[in-house]
């Protein structure tokens, strides 16, 4: 799977073009996109921020290529994957990209090590192998979850939960990773150690990550933050890699653009 | 919405897949009942039919109870008995028509009916459609049912000729009427003759009758007639019969097949309560967000409890009348295909108002006791629940299963109130037969649950070797809810051990009856008569010269009357069982006693008759006969005998049945073959014996024709058995639906990681796969003990060996899981289609 790109390497992993999304709702029809566009480099951590409705999860989905956007395209890795059947874009969630949601990541039923290594078991590759071992011990160690892989999930508090799911969308080295305001239900505590291992995984595994949220103090993790605003984008807020993670320039940011 | 219990109907619409599925379910549980019962209401108007039409307007009927038949002395002492009025003499003989050498030969024998038309004409009504009655009875001429002269393509004019005894031999009657239908006979007397009684007496050259019908003179006392009988006969032994005994006695041998259908229906029911259960409490658990609200609101508990039973009793009374509407077609489609029970011709289906209502109360009863639990737990939900985020109805509230065991109480309360309750020996067995086989399916319900993991573990296993992810998910799935998984195992499995019990008996006792042929009957083909043929007529040294037969025994079948019980009897020759090999006699030499039976004074006894009277080798028996007491000797016990009409029939020599116990002579031949001449001899054989008037039937004909007549009958309670199989489907369809829509977001993160559309059906495939398995194995092996211990039931006294019957246990198994996987076609569909935006997104 993908290699190490520096985040200075300018090669955008994806690139959406002019991406527009509507929906029908009885009568009524809403616009969630009107004319979206961004990309992302490789090893870049990007974030989108937006009041509720402004269509920032609406474009992670798409992104994602869970959703199909109504017109637009979406370029992932050279290849564009908004008009990709059913199939191709389920073997591009699974070898490609990887998803944290805010809610019911894990399968009850699977214990920690089973629901990390759930990709590969789809993908019908025993997660025995000594390298597939060795990468969800890697995983596991970069969430801080060694020791816990036989729990189940109803046995872990709310972040490690969520640290679960973000070493299952690890595990197969994708090309980007998609959180979908992971940290939306946790404490002040248990979001610190989310962000942290994503921000590891930026930082030390030069993952490229797309990072949907609310909070300011999530968003200060990334390199570069974009506003959503009534289905698009606004100017980006570049913050660059730091190490403090500080929030004050982005609230400040923020603040001039009114949000 | 005005009131609370408006609320019900929307739920009830609300999901409605599943209360089709519950509708249905209930509506097929009381549709099998309700053709039950009118089936079983059929059959009593039939035998009360047959019994107005046989007995007519006479009161007594005096039976002969030797073959020789009532002398003309004692039908004098009959009539001349005070306060009998009418005294109808009756002859009554079963023989050939004479078929043109050029027709093709039809083997369905006919019955000769000689009567006196003026006294008969007092008792029975014979309703002439064609032609003339009898007028005064002039010799020749004969009345014949429309169904025989429909079958022979005769008419009024036309001529019959029917085979007598060997001296005068066949005669010639003309038809002068046609009597309706099957005229006022019963069992395979549809076929009949009706001529003089002189004629008769003549044909068969047996001065004799074989009854006499009797009408009590106006105010005449049925117990004077009794009494007065019984002082002035003494010569000849007799049954009397009124009108009360034949209808018992018919009603006694339809017992079994009704209370087998009552049986089959019953655990339908058990089926169907099964799914009522699963759906309600699932219907609860569902809802327990909605119920907590519903409480935080200020509904009391009772309200809620008083909630679920009303959607309860809203599905009962819809299922139940849909079930009634259904079982009447049913009921229909029945009597259209079993016509006859044992000799009783059934008319169409009766549809009694009252079944109806019993229906509909059994109905509505089955579903509120299982409605009750559900409702309980929806009553002790607490209003917290309405806050919580996560809504895991798997993870509380979970079904009982204990209060299957009050469901399965009043099923089983209504089936025993559905069995046939005559005061006949088949009655008690018939509930202890229903008894035993609640108690198999109760224990066997109880038992599931922690079943279920253990056997569904390795009914995955298989799949896992090619489908490792989606056979661990399924595991997984069906340990989420174990209750509802044994549930829906378990409806499975009760349908099944039905079908596969009834194919263990249908089995082995096909198998008992043509091994029991094979073993008892010393040759390879018999020849029939209508009559005794006496052993001085010389028709058995007739076959034997024929070339490549190998011997030719007569057998004789006669009833006996000991310690007042009758018992079917056979006279044979001892020697040629002896030289033949038949017989297995565990107790007293085989050959010492055969060649006992052959010098007199001697019995051998079939098993089942010595325990039953406590009999050891060397007792005596005293048979009550016409000359008085005749005492035999018991010289060997043998494990089974000659078929008889009621059980195994105890041998005796020719020697003692001719001259001490009224015997006139042989009723088969059995004919065995020099080897390897079966095939050359048989059809001079056949020809032979039709000359005598003798009817040649092979052993394998016999063997199938037992087999046909048992096949017909269990191929019906197959049919309604499978109905519960339909119950369990629908019981699968209704728990995979849920396990998906539970499951909406585990589907929609698999989804989100790469499990393609494909995968996710073949997971929902797979559970559908493995609920199948494990039901349809606890089925199968339920069915066997099941079937086993219906036939140590029965087989107590048939002694009938076990063979597993492979093949029905094989197309069981397979049918099962074929159903299962068919039922999860819809949700695994829907499973594969759900977006998986939709299936992410809080609440």
């Amino acid at each position: 799977m993908s290699t190490t790109p520096t985040p200075t390497d300018t090669t955008p992993v994806l690139e959406a073009h002019e991406l527009t999304k509507t929906y029908h709702l009885g009568d009524h029809t809403v616009e969630a996109l009107r004319g979206a566009s961004l990309s992302v480099a490789h090893g870049e951590f990007v974030a989108l921020m937006g009041p509720s409705g402004s269509g920032k999860s609406t474009l992670l989905q798409i992104l994602g290529g869970l959703d199909q956007p109504t017109s637009g395209r979406v370029v992932f890795e050279g290849r564009d994957i908004s008009g990709l059947s059913d199939d191709q874009a389920t073997r591009l969630r699974r070898d490609r990209t990887g998803f944290v949601f805010q809610f019911f990541n894990l399968v009850p039923l699977l214990n920690v090590l089973e629901n990390v290594a759930l990709p590969f078991t789809i993908a019908g590759i025993n997660p025995r192998r000594a390298e597939i071992a060795e990468r969800i011990r890697e995983v596991l160690a970069l969430v801080e979850l060694t020791g816990k892989e036989q729990h189940r999930p109803d046995q872990l508090s709310g972040g490690e939960q969520q640290r679960v799911a973000v070493a299952r969308a690890l595990v197969t080295r994708p090309a980007l990773l998609l959180a979908d305001e992971p940290t939306g239900n946790l404490d002040y505590s248990s979001s610190r150690e989310i962000m942290d291992a994503l921000w590891r995984a930026a930082n030390d595994q030069q993952q490229s990550i797309v990072l949907v949220t609310h909070d300011a103090k999530a968003a200060a993790y990334a390199d570069r933050v974009l506003v959503v605003e009534d289905g698009r984008v606004l100017e980006p807020i570049v913050l660059g890699r730091r190490e403090d993670h500080s929030a004050a320039t982005l609230i400040a940011r923020l603040a001039e653009l009114g949000l | 919405m005005r009131r609370l219990s408006t609320l019900a109907w929307r739920s009830l619409a609300a999901r409605r897949l599943r209360s089709i599925l519950t509708g249905t379910g209930i509506a097929l549980g009381v549709g099998a009942l309700f053709a039950a019962l009118a089936t079983n209401a059929g059959i009593d108007a039939s035998v009360e039919r047959t019994v107005r039409d046989v007995i007519g307007r006479a009161d007594l009927r005096v039976a002969a109870f030797e073959e020789r038949g009532l002398a003309p002395e004692t039908v004098a002492a009959i009539g001349g008995t005070p306060g009998v009025e009418v005294a109808a003499p009756i002859f009554e003989r079963r023989t050939y028509l004479l078929q043109p050498p050029e027709a093709g030969h039809r083997s369905e024998p006919v019955t000769v009916h000689g009567i006196e038309p003026a006294s008969y004409g007092q008792l029975h009504d014979l309703e002439v459609v064609a032609g003339a009655a009898f007028g005064s009875g002039a010799s020749g001429e004969a009345l014949v049912t429309e169904a025989l002269a429909a079958d022979e393509g005769v008419g009024v004019g036309g001529e019959l000729t029917l085979l007598g005894a060997a001296t005068p031999g066949p005669r010639a009657f003309r038809i002068v009427g046609l009597v309706a239908g099957n005229g006022p006979f019963y069992g395979d007397a549809s076929r009949s003759v009706i001529v003089p009684l002189a004629d008769a007496q003549a044909l068969f050259e047996r001065p004799a009758v074989d009854r006499v019908d009797l009408r009590l003179a106006p105010g005449g006392s049925l117990a004077d007639v009794v009494s007065g009988l019984e002082t002035r006969l003494t010569v000849q032994p007799y049954v009397i019969a009124d009108r009360h005994d034949l209808e018992a006695s018919l009603r006694a041998s339809t017992a079994d097949f009704r209370a087998m259908i009552a049986l089959v229906a019953t655990v339908v029911l058990f089926s169907a309560a099964f799914l009522i259960f699963n759906t309600l409490s699932m219907t609860v658990a569902e809802r327990s967000r909605e119920v907590g609200l519903l409480r935080a609101a200020g509904a009391s508990r009772g309200q809620v409890y008083r909630l679920v039973l009303t959607e309860a009793l809203l599905l009962a009374v819809a299922g139940s009348l849909a079930g009634i509407l259904l079982g009447m077609l049913a009921a229909g489609v029945i009597a259209g295909y079993v016509r006859r029970v044992e000799g009783v011709t059934l008319g169409g289906a009766v549809l009694p108002p009252g079944a109806a209502a019993l229906a509909l109360l059994l109905g509505v009863a089955v579903t509120l006791a299982a409605a009750i639990e559900p409702a309980l737990r929806a009553a002790r939900i607490s209003p917290v629940e309405a806050l919580r985020a996560h809504n895991d109805p798997g993870a509380f509230q979970r079904a009982r299963l204990r209060w299957l065991l009050a469901v399965f109480v009043v099923v089983g309360a209504a089936g025993l109130l559905l069995a046939p309750s005559d005061p006949v020996s088949g009655g008690a067995a018939a509930v202890l037969r229903a008894l035993a086989v609640y108690g198999v399916l109760l224990a066997v319900t109880l038992a599931l649950p922690g079943l279920v993991r253990p056997l569904g573990r390795l009914a995955a296993m298989p799949f896992g070797r090619l489908f490792r992810a989606e056979e661990r998910l399924t595991r997984g799935a069906l340990a989420r809810d174990r209750s509802r998984t044994a549930l829906t195992v378990g409806a499975l499995a009760v349908g099944l051990t039905m079908v596969v019990a009834l194919g263990v008996v249908a089995r082995n006792v096909r198998l008992a009856g043509s091994e029991w042929l094979r073993e008892v009957v010393p040759g390879d083909q018999i020849a029939t008569s209508i009559r005794p043929v006496a052993l001085a007529e010389g028709l058995g040294s007739q076959l034997a010269a024929v070339d490549g037969v190998a011997r030719v025994t007569p057998v004789g079948t006669f009833d006996v009357a000991y310690q007042g019980v009758r018992l079917p009897a056979a006279a044979v020759i001892g020697a040629d069982l002896q030289a033949d090999g038949r017989l297995e006699m565990p107790e007293g030499g085989r050959a010492a006693a055969l060649t006992a039976l052959d010098q007199g004074g001697a019995v051998v006894v079939p098993r089942s008759v010595a325990q039953r009277f406590g009999i050891r080798l060397e007792d005596r028996m005293s048979f009550l006969t016409a000359g008085g007491l005749v005492e035999l000797r018991v010289v060997g016990i043998v494990e089974r005998s000659l078929p008889g009409r009621n059980g195994d029939s105890i041998l005796v020599g020719w020697k003692d049945a001719t001259e001490q116990l009224g015997v006139e002579g042989a009723d088969f031949f059995a004919i065995r073959y020099a080897p390897g001449w079966a095939e050359r001899a048989g059809p001079e054989v056949d020809a032979v014996a039709r000359s005598l008037a003798l009817q040649p039937a092979t052993l394998e004909r016999l063997q199938q024709a037992v087999s046909d007549a048992l096949g017909h009958i269990f191929a019906l309670f197959d049919a309604i058995a499978v109905v519960a199989v339909l119950i369990a489907a629908l019981g699968v369809v209704n728990t995979l639906a849920m396990s998906v829509i539970e499951r909406v977001r585990e589907i929609g993160i698999l989804r989100a990681i790469g499990m393609s559309r494909r995968q996710v059906w073949r997971m929902v495939v797979i559970e559908a796969a493995v609920l199948g398995i494990v039901g349809s194995v606890v089925g199968a092996a339920t069915g066997v003990l099941v079937g086993v211990i219906m036939l140590l039931l029965a087989g107590s006294r048939l002694g009938v060996p076990f063979e597993p019957p492979w093949l029905t246990i094989l197309l069981a198994i397979v049918a099962g899981v074929a159903v299962s996987i068919l039922a999860a076609a819809y949700p695994a569909r829907v499973a594969g289609r759900y977006s998986i935006v939709r299936a992410v997104r809080f609440e």
